[in-house]
Protein backbone atom coordinates (compact mmCIF):
# COMPACT_ATOMS: atom_id res chain seq x y z
CA UNK A 1 0.00 0.00 0.00
CA UNK A 2 2.64 2.37 0.93
CA UNK A 3 4.52 2.35 -2.12
CA UNK A 4 1.37 2.15 -3.97
CA UNK A 5 0.14 5.67 -2.71
CA UNK A 6 3.59 7.25 -3.80
CA UNK A 7 1.88 7.20 -7.09
CA UNK A 8 -1.49 7.02 -6.68
CA UNK A 9 -1.34 10.56 -4.42
CA UNK A 10 0.30 12.65 -7.30
CA UNK A 11 -1.81 10.62 -10.25
CA UNK A 12 -4.82 11.99 -8.10
CA UNK A 13 -3.69 14.65 -7.89
CA UNK A 14 -3.33 15.53 -11.93
CA UNK A 15 -6.15 13.98 -13.05
CA UNK A 16 -8.30 15.19 -10.49
CA UNK A 17 -6.73 18.81 -11.02
CA UNK A 18 -6.66 19.11 -14.88
CA UNK A 19 -11.00 17.76 -14.35
CA UNK A 20 -11.19 20.54 -12.54
CA UNK A 21 -9.28 23.23 -15.14
CA UNK A 22 -11.34 21.54 -17.70
CA UNK A 23 -14.58 21.85 -15.09
CA UNK A 24 -13.87 25.21 -14.04
CA UNK A 25 -13.97 26.35 -18.25
CA UNK A 26 -17.60 24.35 -18.90
CA UNK A 27 -18.76 26.22 -15.30
CA UNK A 28 -17.85 29.84 -16.03
CA UNK A 29 -19.15 29.54 -19.62
CA UNK A 30 -22.55 27.75 -18.90
CA UNK A 31 -22.71 31.22 -16.16
CA UNK A 32 -21.95 33.39 -19.15
CA UNK A 33 -24.72 31.97 -20.92
CA UNK A 34 -21.64 30.36 -23.67
CA UNK A 35 -21.82 26.99 -24.90
CA UNK A 36 -18.01 26.63 -23.35
CA UNK A 37 -15.13 24.50 -24.44
CA UNK A 38 -15.48 20.64 -23.82
CA UNK A 39 -14.40 18.59 -20.41
CA UNK A 40 -11.12 17.94 -22.59
CA UNK A 41 -9.95 21.15 -23.50
CA UNK A 42 -7.09 21.08 -20.68
CA UNK A 43 -5.85 18.38 -22.06
CA UNK A 44 -5.88 19.66 -25.28
CA UNK A 45 -4.16 22.44 -24.54
CA UNK A 46 -1.59 20.59 -22.20
CA UNK A 47 -1.07 18.23 -25.29
CA UNK A 48 -0.46 20.90 -27.83
CA UNK A 49 1.85 22.69 -25.31
CA UNK A 50 4.23 20.19 -24.92
CA UNK A 51 4.34 19.39 -29.02
CA UNK A 52 5.00 23.56 -29.08
CA UNK A 53 8.29 24.38 -29.68
CA UNK A 54 9.03 26.74 -26.27
CA UNK A 55 11.87 29.24 -25.75
CA UNK A 56 14.47 28.92 -22.26
CA UNK A 57 15.50 31.81 -20.33
CA UNK A 58 18.05 29.93 -18.82
CA UNK A 59 18.86 27.37 -16.09
CA UNK A 60 17.16 29.01 -13.54
CA UNK A 61 13.82 28.98 -15.03
CA UNK A 62 13.97 25.68 -15.62
CA UNK A 63 14.81 24.75 -12.05
CA UNK A 64 12.59 26.89 -10.53
CA UNK A 65 9.07 25.30 -12.73
CA UNK A 66 10.64 21.87 -11.44
CA UNK A 67 10.88 23.34 -7.89
CA UNK A 68 7.72 24.47 -7.46
CA UNK A 69 6.22 21.32 -9.37
CA UNK A 70 8.42 19.33 -6.75
CA UNK A 71 7.44 21.33 -4.01
CA UNK A 72 3.53 20.96 -4.69
CA UNK A 73 4.13 16.90 -5.13
CA UNK A 74 5.74 16.62 -1.84
CA UNK A 75 2.94 18.71 -0.65
CA UNK A 76 0.54 16.36 -2.07
CA UNK A 77 2.14 13.43 -0.04
CA UNK A 78 1.08 14.80 3.25
CA UNK A 79 -2.61 15.26 2.56
CA UNK A 80 -4.84 12.33 3.08
CA UNK A 81 -6.69 12.13 0.06
CA UNK A 82 -9.31 9.57 1.92
CA UNK A 83 -7.25 6.82 3.20
CA UNK A 84 -4.51 7.81 0.93
CA UNK A 85 -1.80 8.95 2.78
CA UNK A 86 1.72 8.54 1.71
CA UNK A 87 3.22 10.43 4.57
CA UNK A 88 1.71 9.92 7.92
CA UNK A 89 3.78 11.80 9.92
CA UNK A 90 3.27 13.20 13.32
CA UNK A 91 3.46 17.11 12.78
CA UNK A 92 1.92 16.52 8.96
CA UNK A 93 -0.57 20.03 9.47
CA UNK A 94 3.32 21.91 10.02
CA UNK A 95 5.15 20.47 7.63
CA UNK A 96 2.05 21.40 4.89
CA UNK A 97 2.16 25.15 6.37
CA UNK A 98 6.08 25.24 4.92
CA UNK A 99 6.11 23.10 1.32
CA UNK A 100 3.44 24.88 0.95
CA UNK A 101 5.34 28.32 0.23
CA UNK A 102 7.79 26.21 -1.93
CA UNK A 103 5.91 26.06 -5.40
CA UNK A 104 5.13 30.05 -5.48
CA UNK A 105 8.89 30.36 -4.79
CA UNK A 106 9.76 27.87 -7.30
CA UNK A 107 7.45 30.26 -9.80
CA UNK A 108 8.71 33.42 -8.69
CA UNK A 109 12.47 32.33 -9.03
CA UNK A 110 11.70 31.03 -12.45
CA UNK A 111 9.53 34.24 -13.64
CA UNK A 112 12.03 36.18 -12.43
CA UNK A 113 14.58 34.84 -14.81
CA UNK A 114 12.59 36.00 -17.57
CA UNK A 115 13.62 39.39 -17.38
CA UNK A 116 9.85 40.95 -18.42
CA UNK A 117 8.86 43.75 -16.40
CA UNK A 118 5.05 42.05 -16.63
CA UNK A 119 6.84 38.98 -14.57
CA UNK A 120 8.18 41.16 -12.30
CA UNK A 121 4.75 43.24 -11.32
CA UNK A 122 3.54 39.52 -11.31
CA UNK A 123 5.76 38.11 -8.51
CA UNK A 124 5.66 41.19 -6.38
CA UNK A 125 1.82 40.23 -6.53
CA UNK A 126 1.80 37.20 -5.96
CA UNK A 127 4.28 37.42 -2.81
CA UNK A 128 1.88 40.33 -1.64
CA UNK A 129 -1.36 38.36 -2.11
CA UNK A 130 0.48 35.09 -0.46
CA UNK A 131 1.63 37.48 2.29
CA UNK A 132 -1.93 38.55 3.25
CA UNK A 133 -3.73 35.72 2.77
CA UNK A 134 -0.93 33.58 4.96
CA UNK A 135 -2.13 35.67 8.29
CA UNK A 136 -5.58 34.59 8.34
CA UNK A 137 -4.64 31.03 7.29
CA UNK A 138 -1.67 30.69 10.04
CA UNK A 139 -4.29 31.60 13.00
CA UNK A 140 -7.26 29.36 10.97
CA UNK A 141 -4.32 26.49 11.29
CA UNK A 142 -3.70 27.56 15.35
CA UNK A 143 -7.79 27.71 15.90
CA UNK A 144 -7.61 24.05 14.70
CA UNK A 145 -4.23 23.15 16.30
CA UNK A 146 -6.12 23.93 19.55
CA UNK A 147 -9.14 23.14 19.29
CA UNK A 148 -8.26 19.06 18.63
CA UNK A 149 -4.89 19.21 20.45
CA UNK A 150 -3.09 18.08 17.48
CA UNK A 151 -0.82 19.02 14.41
CA UNK A 152 -1.65 15.97 12.51
CA UNK A 153 -3.48 15.73 9.66
CA UNK A 154 -4.61 12.20 9.96
CA UNK A 155 -5.40 12.25 13.42
CA UNK A 156 -7.06 15.87 12.80
CA UNK A 157 -9.41 14.44 10.68
CA UNK A 158 -9.74 10.87 12.48
CA UNK A 159 -11.17 13.30 14.99
CA UNK A 160 -13.33 15.46 13.42
CA UNK A 161 -15.08 11.88 12.11
CA UNK A 162 -15.43 10.90 15.68
CA UNK A 163 -17.25 13.84 16.73
CA UNK A 164 -18.12 16.72 14.87
CA UNK A 165 -16.86 18.37 11.31
CA UNK A 166 -14.43 21.70 12.08
CA UNK A 167 -16.75 23.77 10.37
CA UNK A 168 -19.40 22.90 13.17
CA UNK A 169 -17.07 22.96 16.01
CA UNK A 170 -14.84 25.89 14.58
CA UNK A 171 -17.56 28.05 12.05
CA UNK A 172 -15.92 31.04 12.41
CA UNK A 173 -12.53 29.30 11.45
CA UNK A 174 -14.52 27.85 8.53
CA UNK A 175 -16.08 30.75 7.08
CA UNK A 176 -12.39 33.11 7.16
CA UNK A 177 -10.71 29.39 5.07
CA UNK A 178 -13.60 30.07 2.81
CA UNK A 179 -13.05 33.67 2.19
CA UNK A 180 -9.47 33.17 1.81
CA UNK A 181 -10.33 30.23 -0.73
CA UNK A 182 -10.19 32.49 -3.92
CA UNK A 183 -6.85 34.06 -3.05
CA UNK A 184 -5.34 30.90 -2.20
CA UNK A 185 -6.84 29.18 -5.33
CA UNK A 186 -5.87 32.35 -7.08
CA UNK A 187 -9.33 32.78 -8.88
CA UNK A 188 -11.07 35.84 -9.96
CA UNK A 189 -11.77 38.36 -7.41
CA UNK A 190 -7.97 37.36 -6.47
CA UNK A 191 -6.43 36.75 -9.95
CA UNK A 192 -4.44 39.79 -9.53
CA UNK A 193 -1.04 37.91 -10.57
CA UNK A 194 -1.65 36.67 -13.44
CA UNK A 195 -4.17 39.75 -14.50
CA UNK A 196 -4.11 38.87 -18.36
CA UNK A 197 -5.65 42.84 -19.54
CA UNK A 198 -3.41 44.63 -16.63
CA UNK A 199 0.07 42.65 -17.01
CA UNK A 200 -0.20 40.88 -19.64
CA UNK A 201 -0.77 37.70 -17.74
CA UNK A 202 1.94 38.53 -15.57
CA UNK A 203 3.87 35.44 -13.70
CA UNK A 204 3.62 33.56 -17.00
CA UNK A 205 4.21 36.00 -19.91
CA UNK A 206 7.50 34.08 -20.64
CA UNK A 207 6.63 30.54 -20.64
CA UNK A 208 5.64 28.79 -23.37
CA UNK A 209 5.27 25.45 -24.95
CA UNK A 210 6.35 22.75 -22.47
CA UNK A 211 6.96 25.39 -19.99
CA UNK A 212 3.53 26.64 -19.81
CA UNK A 213 2.08 23.34 -19.61
CA UNK A 214 4.03 22.09 -16.90
CA UNK A 215 3.18 25.34 -15.33
CA UNK A 216 -0.46 24.61 -16.15
CA UNK A 217 0.04 21.07 -14.12
CA UNK A 218 1.45 22.49 -11.34
CA UNK A 219 -1.28 24.85 -11.05
CA UNK A 220 -3.82 22.06 -11.32
CA UNK A 221 -1.72 20.41 -8.56
CA UNK A 222 -1.97 23.93 -6.42
CA UNK A 223 -5.69 23.68 -6.75
CA UNK A 224 -5.90 20.48 -6.01
CA UNK A 225 -3.40 21.19 -2.66
CA UNK A 226 -5.65 24.00 -1.33
CA UNK A 227 -9.15 22.64 -2.12
CA UNK A 228 -8.08 19.12 -0.28
CA UNK A 229 -6.58 21.10 2.75
CA UNK A 230 -10.19 22.53 3.31
CA UNK A 231 -12.01 18.96 3.10
CA UNK A 232 -9.38 18.14 5.71
CA UNK A 233 -9.63 20.41 7.92
CA UNK A 234 -13.10 21.48 7.86
CA UNK A 235 -15.10 18.78 6.01
CA UNK A 236 -14.17 16.07 8.30
CA UNK A 237 -11.79 14.07 5.35
CA UNK A 238 -13.61 11.20 4.40
CA UNK A 239 -12.93 7.24 4.56
CA UNK A 240 -12.08 6.79 0.87
CA UNK A 241 -11.33 8.54 -1.95
CA UNK A 242 -14.85 9.08 -3.65
CA UNK A 243 -16.50 10.46 -0.50
CA UNK A 244 -13.13 12.94 -0.29
CA UNK A 245 -13.65 13.99 -4.09
CA UNK A 246 -17.16 14.49 -3.59
CA UNK A 247 -16.53 17.22 -1.03
CA UNK A 248 -13.98 18.69 -2.95
CA UNK A 249 -16.38 18.65 -6.42
CA UNK A 250 -18.57 20.50 -3.94
CA UNK A 251 -16.17 23.22 -2.43
CA UNK A 252 -14.59 23.66 -6.47
CA UNK A 253 -17.82 24.72 -7.67
CA UNK A 254 -18.82 27.31 -5.09
CA UNK A 255 -15.30 28.53 -6.05
CA UNK A 256 -16.50 28.75 -9.42
CA UNK A 257 -19.37 30.55 -8.92
CA UNK A 258 -17.20 32.86 -7.07
CA UNK A 259 -14.96 32.89 -10.00
CA UNK A 260 -17.57 33.72 -12.69
CA UNK A 261 -19.18 36.89 -11.06
CA UNK A 262 -17.26 38.69 -9.40
CA UNK A 263 -15.25 41.62 -11.05
CA UNK A 264 -11.15 41.62 -10.17
CA UNK A 265 -9.76 43.41 -6.83
CA UNK A 266 -6.90 45.67 -7.32
CA UNK A 267 -3.55 44.69 -5.21
CA UNK A 268 -4.10 47.09 -2.28
CA UNK A 269 -8.11 45.96 -2.16
CA UNK A 270 -6.78 42.61 -2.18
CA UNK A 271 -4.40 42.89 0.85
CA UNK A 272 -6.73 45.21 3.19
CA UNK A 273 -9.60 42.65 2.56
CA UNK A 274 -7.26 39.64 3.67
CA UNK A 275 -6.03 41.67 6.87
CA UNK A 276 -9.45 42.98 7.62
CA UNK A 277 -12.36 40.47 7.63
CA UNK A 278 -11.07 36.91 7.13
CA UNK A 279 -8.31 38.02 9.57
CA UNK A 280 -10.89 39.42 12.16
CA UNK A 281 -13.36 36.44 11.94
CA UNK A 282 -10.20 33.94 12.12
CA UNK A 283 -9.13 36.20 15.65
CA UNK A 284 -12.32 35.93 16.85
CA UNK A 285 -12.95 31.99 15.95
CA UNK A 286 -9.26 31.75 17.81
CA UNK A 287 -10.24 33.52 21.19
CA UNK A 288 -13.39 31.84 21.01
CA UNK A 289 -11.55 27.93 20.89
CA UNK A 290 -9.42 29.58 23.59
CA UNK A 291 -12.05 30.54 25.79
CA UNK A 292 -14.29 27.45 25.44
CA UNK A 293 -11.76 24.47 24.65
CA UNK B 1 -15.10 18.27 -36.41
CA UNK B 2 -13.25 15.57 -35.43
CA UNK B 3 -12.52 16.96 -31.78
CA UNK B 4 -13.40 13.23 -30.48
CA UNK B 5 -11.42 11.02 -32.80
CA UNK B 6 -9.66 9.02 -30.58
CA UNK B 7 -8.02 7.42 -32.94
CA UNK B 8 -6.65 10.46 -34.81
CA UNK B 9 -5.61 11.79 -31.41
CA UNK B 10 -3.14 8.90 -31.03
CA UNK B 11 -1.53 8.82 -34.65
CA UNK B 12 -1.42 12.53 -34.95
CA UNK B 13 -1.34 14.31 -31.84
CA UNK B 14 0.32 17.43 -33.17
CA UNK B 15 -1.46 18.19 -35.85
CA UNK B 16 -4.64 17.74 -33.73
CA UNK B 17 -3.35 19.81 -31.06
CA UNK B 18 -2.48 22.80 -32.79
CA UNK B 19 -6.02 22.12 -34.36
CA UNK B 20 -8.19 22.34 -31.58
CA UNK B 21 -6.43 24.49 -29.19
CA UNK B 22 -5.13 27.41 -31.66
CA UNK B 23 -4.56 30.31 -29.09
CA UNK B 24 -5.14 34.11 -30.67
CA UNK B 25 -2.91 36.66 -29.35
CA UNK B 26 -4.69 40.27 -28.74
CA UNK B 27 -2.69 42.49 -31.06
CA UNK B 28 -5.13 45.25 -32.50
CA UNK B 29 -4.20 46.87 -35.88
CA UNK B 30 -6.94 48.98 -37.47
CA UNK B 31 -10.59 49.13 -37.24
CA UNK B 32 -10.96 45.14 -37.58
CA UNK B 33 -10.27 44.05 -33.75
CA UNK B 34 -13.81 45.89 -32.75
CA UNK B 35 -15.19 42.85 -34.59
CA UNK B 36 -12.60 40.22 -32.23
CA UNK B 37 -14.87 41.26 -28.82
CA UNK B 38 -17.97 39.27 -29.43
CA UNK B 39 -16.30 36.67 -31.41
CA UNK B 40 -14.50 35.77 -28.20
CA UNK B 41 -17.58 36.69 -25.74
CA UNK B 42 -21.19 35.37 -24.72
CA UNK B 43 -22.43 36.19 -28.00
CA UNK B 44 -20.22 34.09 -30.83
CA UNK B 45 -17.89 32.10 -28.33
CA UNK B 46 -14.85 31.35 -29.69
CA UNK B 47 -13.89 29.23 -26.95
CA UNK B 48 -15.91 26.44 -28.11
CA UNK B 49 -13.71 25.65 -30.79
CA UNK B 50 -11.01 26.08 -29.00
CA UNK B 51 -9.74 29.14 -29.56
CA UNK B 52 -8.98 31.63 -26.66
CA UNK B 53 -7.08 35.00 -26.28
CA UNK B 54 -4.07 35.27 -25.07
CA UNK B 55 -1.88 38.42 -23.98
CA UNK B 56 1.45 36.95 -25.18
CA UNK B 57 2.81 36.06 -28.20
CA UNK B 58 4.71 33.10 -26.24
CA UNK B 59 1.72 31.40 -25.84
CA UNK B 60 0.35 32.29 -29.00
CA UNK B 61 -0.43 30.11 -32.02
CA UNK B 62 -2.69 32.42 -34.44
CA UNK B 63 -2.25 35.28 -35.52
CA UNK B 64 -5.31 37.41 -36.98
CA UNK B 65 -4.27 40.43 -38.73
CA UNK B 66 -7.08 42.82 -38.01
CA UNK B 67 -7.10 45.78 -40.69
CA UNK B 68 -4.74 48.46 -42.29
CA UNK B 69 -1.48 47.91 -41.52
CA UNK B 70 0.56 51.11 -40.78
CA UNK B 71 4.30 50.97 -40.98
CA UNK B 72 5.00 51.19 -36.98
CA UNK B 73 2.49 48.23 -36.74
CA UNK B 74 4.34 46.34 -39.00
CA UNK B 75 7.31 46.64 -37.35
CA UNK B 76 4.78 45.43 -34.14
CA UNK B 77 3.87 42.65 -36.01
CA UNK B 78 7.24 41.58 -37.78
CA UNK B 79 8.60 41.16 -34.26
CA UNK B 80 5.34 39.88 -32.47
CA UNK B 81 5.11 36.62 -35.07
CA UNK B 82 9.08 36.14 -34.60
CA UNK B 83 8.43 35.89 -31.08
CA UNK B 84 5.56 33.20 -31.61
CA UNK B 85 6.66 29.65 -30.89
CA UNK B 86 6.30 27.01 -33.67
CA UNK B 87 4.01 26.05 -35.27
CA UNK B 88 1.88 29.46 -35.35
CA UNK B 89 -0.69 30.51 -38.13
CA UNK B 90 -1.37 33.72 -39.64
CA UNK B 91 -5.19 35.05 -40.79
CA UNK B 92 -4.85 37.98 -42.41
CA UNK B 93 -8.82 39.47 -42.05
CA UNK B 94 -10.57 42.39 -43.49
CA UNK B 95 -9.19 43.70 -47.20
CA UNK B 96 -6.72 46.32 -45.78
CA UNK B 97 -3.85 43.45 -45.27
CA UNK B 98 -4.94 42.07 -48.69
CA UNK B 99 -4.05 44.52 -51.09
CA UNK B 100 -4.42 47.71 -49.13
CA UNK B 101 -8.50 48.32 -49.39
CA UNK B 102 -9.10 51.65 -48.83
CA UNK B 103 -6.03 53.13 -47.74
CA UNK B 104 -4.75 51.55 -51.39
CA UNK B 105 -2.71 54.89 -52.05
CA UNK B 106 -2.28 55.92 -48.44
CA UNK B 107 1.59 56.89 -48.24
CA UNK B 108 2.12 55.32 -44.30
CA UNK B 109 0.23 51.62 -44.65
CA UNK B 110 1.23 48.51 -46.66
CA UNK B 111 -0.55 47.31 -49.59
CA UNK B 112 0.07 43.65 -49.39
CA UNK B 113 1.02 41.98 -45.84
CA UNK B 114 2.15 38.73 -47.60
CA UNK B 115 5.11 39.98 -48.46
CA UNK B 116 6.18 40.90 -45.15
CA UNK B 117 5.43 37.57 -43.35
CA UNK B 118 3.92 34.58 -44.77
CA UNK B 119 0.03 34.39 -44.38
CA UNK B 120 -1.89 31.54 -44.40
CA UNK B 121 -5.64 32.27 -44.83
CA UNK B 122 -7.61 35.56 -46.26
CA UNK B 123 -10.44 36.80 -44.70
CA UNK B 124 -12.14 39.01 -47.35
CA UNK B 125 -14.83 42.00 -46.39
CA UNK B 126 -14.73 45.22 -45.28
CA UNK B 127 -15.78 44.73 -42.30
CA UNK B 128 -16.26 40.53 -42.30
CA UNK B 129 -18.75 39.86 -39.67
CA UNK B 130 -17.62 37.60 -36.53
CA UNK B 131 -18.54 34.36 -38.20
CA UNK B 132 -16.14 34.94 -40.75
CA UNK B 133 -13.74 34.17 -38.11
CA UNK B 134 -15.32 31.06 -37.75
CA UNK B 135 -15.86 30.24 -41.38
CA UNK B 136 -11.72 30.91 -41.02
CA UNK B 137 -10.82 28.73 -38.41
CA UNK B 138 -12.51 25.79 -39.53
CA UNK B 139 -10.76 25.99 -43.32
CA UNK B 140 -7.47 26.39 -41.21
CA UNK B 141 -8.29 23.20 -39.76
CA UNK B 142 -8.59 22.09 -43.10
CA UNK B 143 -5.49 23.50 -43.86
CA UNK B 144 -3.91 22.18 -41.21
CA UNK B 145 -5.29 18.16 -41.98
CA UNK B 146 -3.78 18.55 -45.31
CA UNK B 147 -0.05 20.25 -43.88
CA UNK B 148 -1.27 23.01 -46.11
CA UNK B 149 -1.06 26.06 -43.31
CA UNK B 150 2.97 25.94 -43.64
CA UNK B 151 3.48 29.61 -43.70
CA UNK B 152 6.04 29.51 -40.58
CA UNK B 153 7.90 26.42 -42.86
CA UNK B 154 8.25 29.10 -45.66
CA UNK B 155 9.40 31.79 -43.49
CA UNK B 156 12.58 30.01 -42.72
CA UNK B 157 12.76 28.71 -46.24
CA UNK B 158 12.33 31.77 -48.16
CA UNK B 159 13.56 34.95 -45.44
CA UNK B 160 15.88 36.79 -47.73
CA UNK B 161 12.70 37.56 -50.11
CA UNK B 162 10.70 38.34 -46.61
CA UNK B 163 13.60 40.38 -45.01
CA UNK B 164 14.73 42.46 -47.67
CA UNK B 165 10.74 43.36 -48.00
CA UNK B 166 10.89 44.38 -44.91
CA UNK B 167 13.90 46.40 -45.13
CA UNK B 168 12.62 47.92 -47.75
CA UNK B 169 9.70 49.16 -46.08
CA UNK B 170 10.81 50.00 -42.69
CA UNK B 171 14.95 50.85 -43.45
CA UNK B 172 17.13 49.28 -40.88
CA UNK B 173 15.19 46.68 -38.46
CA UNK B 174 15.54 47.95 -35.52
CA UNK B 175 15.37 44.87 -32.85
CA UNK B 176 17.39 41.37 -33.34
CA UNK B 177 15.80 39.48 -36.54
CA UNK B 178 15.31 35.74 -36.10
CA UNK B 179 17.59 34.50 -38.81
CA UNK B 180 20.49 35.48 -40.29
CA UNK B 181 19.77 37.34 -43.70
CA UNK B 182 20.53 35.94 -46.88
CA UNK B 183 21.64 32.49 -45.68
CA UNK B 184 19.34 29.28 -45.85
CA UNK B 185 17.69 28.24 -42.55
CA UNK B 186 16.41 25.27 -41.31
Amino acid sequence: MSIAAYILSPLIGLVVGIFFMGLFRVMTARIHWRYGPPLTQPVIDIIKLFLQKSVSHGVVFELGLLLSLAGSVVTLFFVPIGNICPLNVAGGLLVVLYLMLIAPMGIALSGGSGANPNISIGVSRKMLLALSYEVPFLLIVLTLMFHYRTISLVNLVQLQRASSWGIIALPLAGISYFLILPAMLGIRPFEIAEAAQEIASGLKVEYSGKFLALYYIEHAFRRFIVIALFVNLFLGGAGEPFTFLLKMLIVFILGVFINAVFPRLRIEQAIRFNWTWPTIIALAGLVIAYIWG
Amino acid sequence: MDRNVLTKWLKQPQKMGNKYSLWAIYFCTGCGIIEVPPVITSRWDAERFGVIPVATPRQANLFLITGYVSLKTLKAIIRTYELMPEPKYTVGFGSCPINGGMYWDSYNTIKHLDKYIPIDGWIAGCMPRPEAIFIAVTHLWTLIDKDMANGYKKYREKYPYYRTNQERALGKLAWPPQFEKGEENE
